[in-house]
């Protein structure tokens, strides 16, 4: 583990604090072979579309971190207009508004009210963004569908 | 028809005009005799043409320089010039609102650069002012702790290394400089710093940028914050030559954007192309555009087709052999080499494929093939061509100036000086010649691009038109041909003669006459050539006025001719 050996201590803390006190519906741990790569699982918010989901993530600590923003990915398919077919998301606070003095858990947190709150005047995907606006609630069964369907078994 | 008188006039002034320059008419009678053409040109006339003018005297270079900037509508602001003034207007609300400068340089940013708006803003409503650029009063969090937890780190740290905006929200100094630099990095939004607390929206400033940052950091920051200055500024802007690190302050209501950079750059201050006197804005756009749609197009034409000799269609040559037949229905026969009709060929001209004629006359250098073409395109292509090759050509023969003119203050001003046992202070009108070549190239350059969309059916305006481009152009070849092939005699010389003194009167005088002539084709070309109109509209007595223009120039060069001559003689 000779990359982890410089590891800064900000993400020693931050891991120590994840692992020791967990935000509730958020676990993050570590790989093995990369301190720097963490695997997440964000459970679907109650009254949610995404509720009973279970969401896995990857997350990443760039190099320049904390000035530059973590790189965070849905491995598990999702129907959210903020959310593409990649996994990528579009969140402020992972790209212009990102602050050194977030953490992982801010954004994590962050990742978890994007599920209970679609935006779907600031789409990713614009497909699933324009459905979202025209028919409200035949999207909202889409994106239930899609939870049993893929989020379920993890 | 009235453009007859017209033309026959401007004939008449053309036989007064080959003898201008040797002449000894009274500059005088120029501003006298003219009415109302010099009602509103008299105030240059004063400085240029009148008994000030004297291209001997250093005073009178001084004066000129004085009544040229008097109204100038624009000042050229050095880097030096930026920071002061930058400067000046911090302190001025700083001390107005009673707030630290950097408080004052974030306020102004946000208003960009406008001291009065700043000072509206405030006034009116200081609290919303404040809370959006983020000048807090006091802190939001206070620690009375010895030690604090760097929120970007997580270190716990004695507090001499802890650094806080107006806010209170700690963090190391060292996660301060990398988040500062990590923003600076990013652009200008540095400008617009904010605590890194992403709840907080305190500014953080100059200073701290300062007291945190490396010093190529704050460099950086210090050259935003100047490019800010001009950028967001609407009275400024940079020059838009490459390089080029001066800008322009201007000042409204002008009504001439003309703007000469001290880097010798000109350009309009509206739309920042180059300078393009006596051409408005919109056409030049237009222009350019047509240039970059159609040059391609154009550029093709000129390399590979040659036009048919008798039709002029452009034709392209798809097949090897010499003998071209245009396509009906001219079907005209004719040699490609030498564009002779085919029938003088074979036999006469020495067999099938050889051209006698051509190798002759390439031989002996008088086939010009370029300049047989340049001639040819008038006719053949299409009118756009021949009103863009000559926008072309003097555009590059403006940068063929420039570079002479750069060669003659570098090298041989020195050489001259030399040589004639002059100071270089007393070899300025060399200098002025070729300055002056440069503006008149310009000059004659967006003269194409008028000359393109002046329209066909004003005949008189045309006609007109054409004659004044063309004189400019000769007298402006006469200037050329003086500052150019008559120096090098100079250059070469063994010591000071009687010529060089001579030489110096004619291209002093030459200087001066052509500028005088170019202002006033200007005026007239950018007055939309409304002398022709009154005259078509009524009777004769306004032609005098028409041709007044020229007659003007011509007495005005003989009038400079003999001021420069009589103070030579002065002088001497």
């Amino acid at each position: 583990m000779a990359n982890n050996t410089n590891l800064p201590r900000r993400i020693i803390k931050e891991t120590q604090r994840l692992l020791s006190e967990p935000a509730p519906g958020i676990s993050a741990s570590p790989s093995e072979d990369n301190m720097r790569y963490f695997n997440v699982m964000i459970l679907g918010p109650t009254q949610s579309p995404y509720e009973g989901g279970v969401f896995k993530l990857e997350l990443f600590l760039p190099e320049e971190y904390p000035m530059a923003a973590p790189k965070v990915r849905f491995l598990t398919k999702i129907y959210h207009p903020n959310i593409d077919k990649l996994g990528r998301i579009c969140l402020d606070i992972l790209k212009d508004k990102w602050s050194p003095a977030l953490q992982i858990r801010t954004v994590l947190l962050s990742i978890q009210a994007l599920l209970s709150a679609p935006n779907p005047d600031d789409p990713l995907s614009e497909n699933i963004a324009k459905h979202w606006k025209t028919n409200e609630a035949e999207a909202v069964e889409t994106a239930k569908e899609w939870t049993r369907l893929y989020a379920s078994g993890a | 028809m009235d453009s007859e008188d017209d033309m026959m006039d401007a004939n008449d002034v053309e036989s007064v005009d080959d003898d201008f320059y040797s002449g000894e008419m009274d500059a005088d009678c120029y501003s006298d005799d003219y009415g109302d053409y010099d009602d509103d040109v008299d105030e240059d006339d004063d400085d240029d043409s009148g008994p000030d003018y004297d291209f001997m005297a250093e005073a009178a270079d001084d004066s000129d320089v004085v009544a040229a900037r008097s109204q100038l509508s624009y000042t050229v602001l050095k880097e030096e010039d930026i920071r002061q003034r930058q400067e000046d207007d911090i302190t001025k609300v700083s001390t107005v609102l009673s707030i630290p400068r950097e408080a004052a340089c974030i306020l102004l940013r946000r208003y960009n650069w406008s001291v009065s708006k700043v000072h509206d803003e405030w006034f009116a409503d200081e609290e919303a002012v404040r809370k959006s650029v983020g000048l807090l009063d006091g802190p939001v969090v206070r620690f009375s702790d010895a030690e604090l937890v760097c929120g970007i780190c997580f270190d716990t740290l004695p507090r001499d290394r802890i650094a806080s905006a107006a806010c209170g929200h700690p963090f190391c100094k060292q996660c301060w400089s990398g988040y500062i630099s990590t923003t600076i990095n990013d652009g200008p939004g540095c400008l617009t710093l904010k605590c890194p607390d992403p709840s907080c929206q305190a500014a953080v400033g100059q200073d701290m940028v300062n007291a945190l940052t490396s010093s190529e950091d704050r460099e950086k920051y210090a050259r935003y914050l100047r490019r800010s200055y001009i950028e967001d500024n609407r009275k400024t802007k940079w020059c838009p030559a490459p390089g080029c690190e001066y800008a322009v302050d201007f000042v409204a209501g002008g009504g001439n954007f003309d703007v000469a950079c001290l880097c010798s750059y000109s350009f309009c201050w509206n739309c920042t192309e180059e300078a393009h006197r006596p051409v408005d804005c919109g056409t030049v756009e237009k222009w350019i555009l047509k240039n970059s749609a159609e040059s391609e197009n154009m550029n093709w034409i000129l390399a590979n087709s040659k036009p048919c000799p008798k039709c002029k269609r452009p034709i392209e040559k798809n097949q090897g052999c010499m003998h071209m037949t245009c396509t009906p229905p001219c079907k005209f026969e004719f040699c490609w080499l030498c564009l002779g009709a085919w029938s003088d060929h074979g036999e006469r001209t020495g067999g099938f494929y050889a051209c006698n004629r051509y190798e002759a006359a390439k031989q002996e250098g008088v086939y010009d093939e370029a300049e047989r073409r340049r001639e040819m395109a008038k006719n053949s292509l299409e009118k756009y061509t021949h009103y863009y090759e000559r926008w072309a050509s003097n555009q590059s023969s403006r940068q063929k100036a420039l570079s002479d003119l750069h060669q003659m203050q570098t090298v041989h001003l020195e050489k001259l000086s030399d040589i004639h046992c002059t100071p270089e202070s007393q070899l300025k009108f060399i200098t002025e010649a070729w300055l002056q070549i440069v503006e008149c190239r310009r000059v004659l350059k967006w003269t194409y691009a008028y000359g393109y969309y002046l329209p066909e059916h004003e005949q008189a305006k045309r006609q007109f038109f054409e004659y004044l481009q063309g004189e400019a152009e000769s007298g402006l070849e006469r200037l050329h041909q003086c500052a150019e092939k008559e120096l090098q005699q100079f250059l070469t010389a063994e010591g000071p003669s009687k010529e060089f003194d001579d030489f110096r009167t004619k291209l002093a005088g030459l200087t001066s006459v052509t500028k005088n002539y170019f202002e006033n084709l200007v005026r007239a070309l950018e007055n939309g050539l409304a002398d022709v109109d009154s005259h078509a509209a009524c009777s004769k007595g306004t032609s005098a006025k028409v041709t007044g223009i020229c007659k003007a120039r011509a007495t005005k060069g003989k009038g400079n001719g003999k001021s420069g001559g009589s103070s030579r003689n002065g002088d001497d």
